[in-house]
């Protein structure tokens, strides 16, 4: 294990030619799909149709069918959102700060991060859409001059939420297309369909590869990336606030921001190594998402984990210090009450087992690699649910204490928004490249002029 | 290919060092309408190209800005002038709970301006009928290849000239690329106006039915529609229509301890009185026995109110037999009613008759009071007054 | 086609360096002295602010460096001894903390007894806030930060010579241990040095907050150390603007970072109005205090902000010489403000004093003779790091 400080990795493996490197990503497209594409395709739909009976016998019985109840008023409606919102902070991440730091390595897996992101984004988006029980009447959550001549509060955070997922949502969407771009002018030109070359046409808008547009183009990638650096830490932070700005103890503590933000950072990449592990794998993709990229992804997750540790212990530390008994007791309660349970699978799974990542052997080990980051993926969801429910089933008064016990339903829509966001994972594969040609492209070997110090690996 | 239109000449180079020579060779060479056609951004080509910096930022800052004071102002006036709403203690123009709403505007616009200008001022899009498109040479570049391309408008354009330039700069290969004239239509032409009438019509009419009608359909109306009370209505729960019902029998209401020798004459047992005589206690005593037994009984208990006469006469406090009851006994007839005094339960609490009584018991002493007591409130009133 | 045309000569730093070092240090140290006489509480008072910053600079330079080595960056090669030469301030720490426990009295509610045995809240924080575990605190902390500041550092100069890319794989495993470290010890000397000033008060977000000032601080340091050696002949030519405009873009990101840390903490403590954590924000905003506070947000955020926001402005070495001195500035306005509040005399609002301005220069001298000390007859480039080529190279 010596490596060569003094030369950089090569960012695209095994020596492929820029032909090549298109042949591999765009194949998948040309191919039609084969029968294991189809199971997979069947159990995401299956557990999709699962959400959508779930979601219609909500709607159709009133919200009543699901477990929350005082004084748990928010429960999995709350969590499956901002698990899902956390979910999509990876692939802007990856996309628009790793852009920025110039992490070459970034542009192997952007694009299905990005993609990861818009799917996650809409799966979060249902939640408070459904959870406020007539989803018709949603529109009210805009401010436009109504009947009632009324506006929305814009001092409440659950209004800036709506502006923060739908700006984040909106912006994410602009990125991925961007992007998109001028793969969908190469897809153009190398396919002898006519319906896919229209589409592929349309799509693209005309680009032509010119380097007058290149000039523009980067620089807006740059600028965009400059905005959507702040607007992913903004997104969950404002998640963040919604429950920070209440006086609940449990809710209210000031590292509520910094903490979310880092916790979605962990769940996300954990999610995308999850998916990433199986695309490279599935699509032959080895030395285009290689094992460097994961390495370097399970240091982040190593990294943002200790973070989220870090605010476990700050949240426990001030609890104590404060002197507010309030607060006091509902730390204590967390580890030691009724909920003791989620307490410790959270805490285990997102702060103890990552650390085997200390060890480049295991940072570099698929199985290894695998067993982690989905514990991380449910460590975090019980991160929510320890935050929502521990610091809500105890009351103030102890009459109104409760234990929250979620119901079919509540799991029927838990099942589902994994079926919608691996419906939508599957559907991209096979229908747009899941890799940025034009960017992988850029950063092979040779690829850049020989004076400008891009060279890789020379 | 002869009827068409020269668009320019392409030369194809197989390294990106190539292309950065052939580039700045072609920006000395004195050509200005060219164009260099490459699959990613090649590092050091705006420069080579001796292209200006890129003025996209300035179209970010204008929008972002924009941004941030149409949300700032848009808040400031639905909050503090349109509905001012005290919200949370806060002040109405809550200037840190503004930031976030602020900071979200400010990003979606800049990025949707910075985007969509960039696409169409800068770019042209969308532009599918390029002459460049669906060439030899665009599929080489789309690929692998790095392609440069001098149009036929620049003002040093000579075919033959031109091409001896680009093979002096060692390609892969040299084409020529030719375009159709595009044909044009006017824009009176009945099909375009047709057409437009058609999406007026479709946008206005789905406006209108959206805004009217689709917002105002219930999907699942249970909760308006259930079986409930509803206000200035007959209740269609019981069969007479009264929405409040009485209590079951035997209904004890809280805070109420029944008292068991309702409807009795003589009761047998009566109660003691728990109230020990204090200040307090007279005085609420006192306030309701002005409001509720002076009527009849008259202010000190006489039976000298203005009722007397006019009814059978009722009964002065201070009799023997009066002065005789047992403290139970007054209660009990407060409680009952005695001839045609009917029950005063409903009005007062157990604590208000038995502060009653206590009063009932001052004025009896007040008006047989003995010397001592006489003294002492002589006694009492000098005292007072000294202080 | 490499710039191969690398070739450093070990040359001198000014001998200018000492001389005005020494000059501060001692004008400084006098009016320290003569403050400490004139009005003891604000002396000490100021002298945490100094103290603070001082081990904002030590502290944050050595995580700078641990930084470097654990994202494996390469444009930072060539700058990573001005770091390493300021962490030398760690040490020191040990000889200055020294007035600050003598005078804890001074500084610290908690320390009086009898307070303490009337207050329930403060009854309770005892088993923390006591003078016994205070200074084992202190004093574990600083050796943990000497312990890593001597590990890495000795593997860093003995890479000049041997050129050894084990030493480097060393100093990574090492960075990575320090860092999480770092993140604890920062946090905790946060909440004893400045946030039991006030010992009613809490936040848990406090140490984040105090971590990214020490960021600014430090790279705004290492800033005006690289643009200024730069400028006198001691980098040129082999720093490109790709180089600066990294500084540029590391400073504006920090910047950003602590608005939305201090943004953070006021929105939430603001909104939700509870007594127990809002008196902190108004003691701040107490008479002249608040002038401070408005201040800060301009200092702190709104001007740099506005300045380093253009791309060319990130490259541009007058104004990133300019503005980072104004972050340093900002940096000890921030510390003053978190500081000087809790002064008794002070509580209900800023009054001038000359006191104020004494600390600020005994600290630029500290700076000077510490950098001047520990960068003598050591090479200004880490010559045998394996990295060296690449970091010179770098373009964007």
């Amino acid at each position: 294990m010596n490596i060569d400080y003094s030369k950089e990795a090569p960012v695209v493996a095994g020596r492929l030619s820029l032909a090549e490197i298109e042949e591999l990503v765009a194949k998948p497209l040309d191919t039609k799909p084969d029968r294991k594409y189809f199971i997979a395709l069947s159990i995401a739909v299956s557990a999709l149709m699962i959400g959508a009976i779930s979601l219609g016998l909500s709607f159709y019985w009133g919200l009543g069918l699901w477990g929350n109840n005082q004084p748990i008023g928010w429960a999995f409606d709350i969590v499956n959102f901002v698990f899902w919102v956390g979910i999509g902070h990876a692939g802007t991440l990856i996309s628009a700060i790793l852009f920025l730091l110039r992490q070459k390595w970034r542009t192997g897996i952007a694009r299905f991060a990005e993609a990861m992101t818009i799917f996650a984004v809409i799966c979060a988006g249902l939640f408070p859409a459904i959870h406020t029980g007539r989803p018709w009447l949603d529109g009210y959550l805009l401010p436009y001059p109504n009947q009632h001549s009324l506006w929305v509060n814009f001092t409440s955070p659950l209004l800036w939420d709506v502006f923060a997922v739908s700006t984040y949502f909106t912006v994410s969407l602009v990125f991925w297309y961007i992007g998109l771009i001028p793969d969908f002018a190469t897809l153009r030109d190398r396919t002898n369909s006519k319906i896919k070359k229209t589409i592929y046409s349309i799509f693209s808008l005309g680009w032509r590869h010119s380097s007058r547009h290149w000039q523009h183009y980067e620089k807006a990638y740059m600028l965009l990336a400059g905005f959507a650096t702040p607007l992913v830490l903004s997104v969950h932070t404002i998640v963040s606030f919604d429950f920070a700005v209440s006086i609940l103890p449990g809710w209210h503590t000031t590292i509520f921001p910094p903490y979310f933000v880092a916790g979605a950072i962990f769940s996300g990449f954990a999610m995308v190594v999850t998916v990433l592990v199986f695309v490279r794998k599935v699509f032959n993709l080895e030395n285009i998402i290689t094992m460097d990229h994961l390495d370097k992804m399970n240091k982040v997750i190593l990294a943002t984990g200790m973070m989220v540790g870090y605010a476990y212990g700050m949240e426990f530390f001030i609890a104590w210090y404060s002197g507010v008994q309030a607060e006091q007791f509902v730390f204590v309660n967390r580890a030691f009450g009724p909920y003791a349970w989620a307490y410790w699978i959270m805490v285990s799974c997102n702060v103890i087992f990552p650390q085997l990542f200390w060890f480049r052997k295991f940072r570099r080990s698929i199985p290894v690699m695998m067993v982690i980051v989905i514990l991380v993926n449910v460590g975090m969801w019980f991160e929510r649910f320890v935050i929502t429910v521990t610091s809500l089933h105890r009351d103030f008064l102890p009459s109104s204490w409760g234990y929250y016990v979620p119901t079919l339903y509540d799991f029927g829509l838990l099942i589902g928004s994994f079926g919608l966001f691996f419906t939508l994972v599957i559907l991209f594969t096979k229908t747009l490249p899941v890799v940025s040609i034009s960017e992988v492209k850029a950063v092979a070997e040779g690829a850049q002029p020989s004076h400008h110090g891009g060279v890789v690996n020379a | 290919m002869h009827n068409n239109k020269l668009y320019g000449i392409a030369a194809i180079f197989d390294n990106p060092d190539k292309i950065i020579a052939a580039a700045k060779k072609t920006v000395e060479a004195g050509y200005s309408k060219f164009d260099v056609n490459t699959p990613y951004p090649v590092h050091g080509m705006e420069k080579a190209m001796k292209l200006k910096p890129s003025k996209l930022g300035f179209i970010t800052l204008v929008f972002g800005l924009t941004g941030s004071f149409l949300a700032l102002f848009f808040m400031y006036w639905t909050m503090s002038l349109d509905y001012p709403m005290i919200i949370g203690g806060k002040p109405f123009f809550a200037l840190p709970a503004f930031i976030p709403v602020t900071f979200e505007v400010t990003v979606l616009l800049a990025t949707l301006a910075t985007v969509i200008g960039m696409i169409t001022f800068f770019f042209k899009f969308p532009e599918n009928h390029h002459p460049l498109h669906d060439t030899n040479y665009m599929k080489q570049v789309s690929i692998d290849k790095f392609g440069l391309v001098i149009e036929s408008v620049d003002k040093n354009f000579e075919i033959e000239k031109v091409k001896d330039f680009l093979n002096s700069l060692n390609p892969i290969s040299i084409e020529e690329i030719y375009y159709k004239e595009k044909e044009t239509y006017s824009v009176l032409e009945p099909r375009f106006l047709t057409f437009l009438f058609a999406i007026a019509l479709v946008t206005s009419g789905s406006t209108y039915f959206i805004l009217n009608k689709l917002l105002y359909m219930t999907p699942f109306n249970w909760m308006s529609e259930q079986l409930k009370l509803n206000p200035q209505k007959p209740s269609e729960l019981f069969a007479d229509g009264f929405g409040m019902r009485n209590p079951v029998k035997g209904t004890v209401a809280r805070g109420f301890m029944p008292y068991l020798a309702k409807g009795q004459n003589n009761p047998t047992e009566l109660l003691e009185n728990p109230y020990l005589i204090t200040e307090e206690n007279i005085k609420l005593g006192k306030s309701k026995y002005l409001t509720f037994c002076s009527p009849c009984h008259g202010n000190y208990g006489d039976g000298d109110s203005r009722l007397r006469g006019q009814f059978p006469n009722p009964p002065s406090l201070h009799s023997q037999r009066a002065r005789d009851f047992k403290d139970g006994m007054i209660y009990h007839v407060i409680v009952n009613g005695q001839n045609s005094m009917p029950s005063y339960a409903p009005y007062l609490n157990v604590e208000e008759r038995w502060a009653v009584v206590n009063y009932i018991r001052v004025l009896q002493r007040a008006k047989n009071a003995s010397d001592s007591d006489i003294q002492f409130v002589k006694k009492e009133n000098l005292n007072n007054a000294s202080n | 086609m490499h710039q191969t045309d690398f070739n450093y000569t070990y040359k001198e730093l000014p001998s200018s360096l000492k001389k005005y070092g020494i000059l501060f240090f001692i004008v400084g140290l006098f009016l320290a002295i003569v403050a400490f006489f004139v009005d003891r509480e604000r002396a000490i008072f100021n002298y945490l602010v100094l103290y603070a910053m001082l081990v904002s600079i030590g502290l944050g330079s050595l995580f700078l460096v641990a930084l470097e080595y654990i994202t494996n960056a390469d444009w930072s090669v060539p700058f990573r001894r001005i770091p390493e030469f300021l962490s030398g301030i760690l040490p020191l720490l040990f000889i200055l903390v020294i007035p600050l426990l003598i005078f804890n009295h001074d500084l610290f509610h908690w320390t009086h007894k009898e307070v303490v045995e009337q207050d329930p809240i403060l009854k309770g924080k005892e088993p923390y806030l006591n003078m016994t575990f205070f200074v084992i605190r202190v004093i574990a902390f600083i050796s943990i930060w000497i312990l890593f500041y001597w590990l890495i550092g000795k593997n860093s100069f003995k890479q000049d010579e041997t050129k050894d890319q084990n030493l480097t794989r060393k100093n990574i495993v090492l960075s990575a241990v320090f860092v999480p470290i770092f993140a604890i010890t920062i946090t905790f000397t946060s909440i004893d040095w400045l946030m039991s000033l006030e010992p009613h008060w809490f936040s848990t977000i406090f140490g984040v907050y105090y971590f990214s000032g020490t960021v600014i601080a430090a790279l705004s340091v290492v800033t005006l150390i690289v643009v200024h050696l730069k400028e006198k002949g001691y980098y040129s030519p082999w720093i490109s603007e790709d180089h600066l405009y990294s500084f540029g873009a590391l400073l504006f990101g920090f910047v950003n970072f602590w608005a939305y840390i201090a943004f953070s903490q006021f929105l939430l403590i603001w909104y939700a109005n509870l007594p127990e954590e809002t008196f902190w924000y108004l003691t701040r905003w107490e008479g002249s205090w608040s002038i401070f506070s408005v201040l800060l947000i301009l200092v702190h955020f709104v001007v740099p902000y506005a300045v380093l926001l253009s791309q060319p402005s990130k490259m541009d070495p007058k104004k990133l010489k300019f503005i980072s001195i104004w972050l340093l500035f900002a940096h000890l306005l921030d510390l003053f403000w978190l500081v000087m509040p809790n002064m008794s005399k002070m509580k209900s609002g800023y009054y001038f004093s000359w006191i104020d301005l004494v600390f600020p220069v005994l600290g630029i001298g500290i700076v000077m003779i510490v950098f001047h000390y520990f960068s003598k007859n050591k090479n200004l480039i880490p010559v045998g790091d394996p990295k060296l080529q690449r970091g010179l190279n770098f373009h964007l």
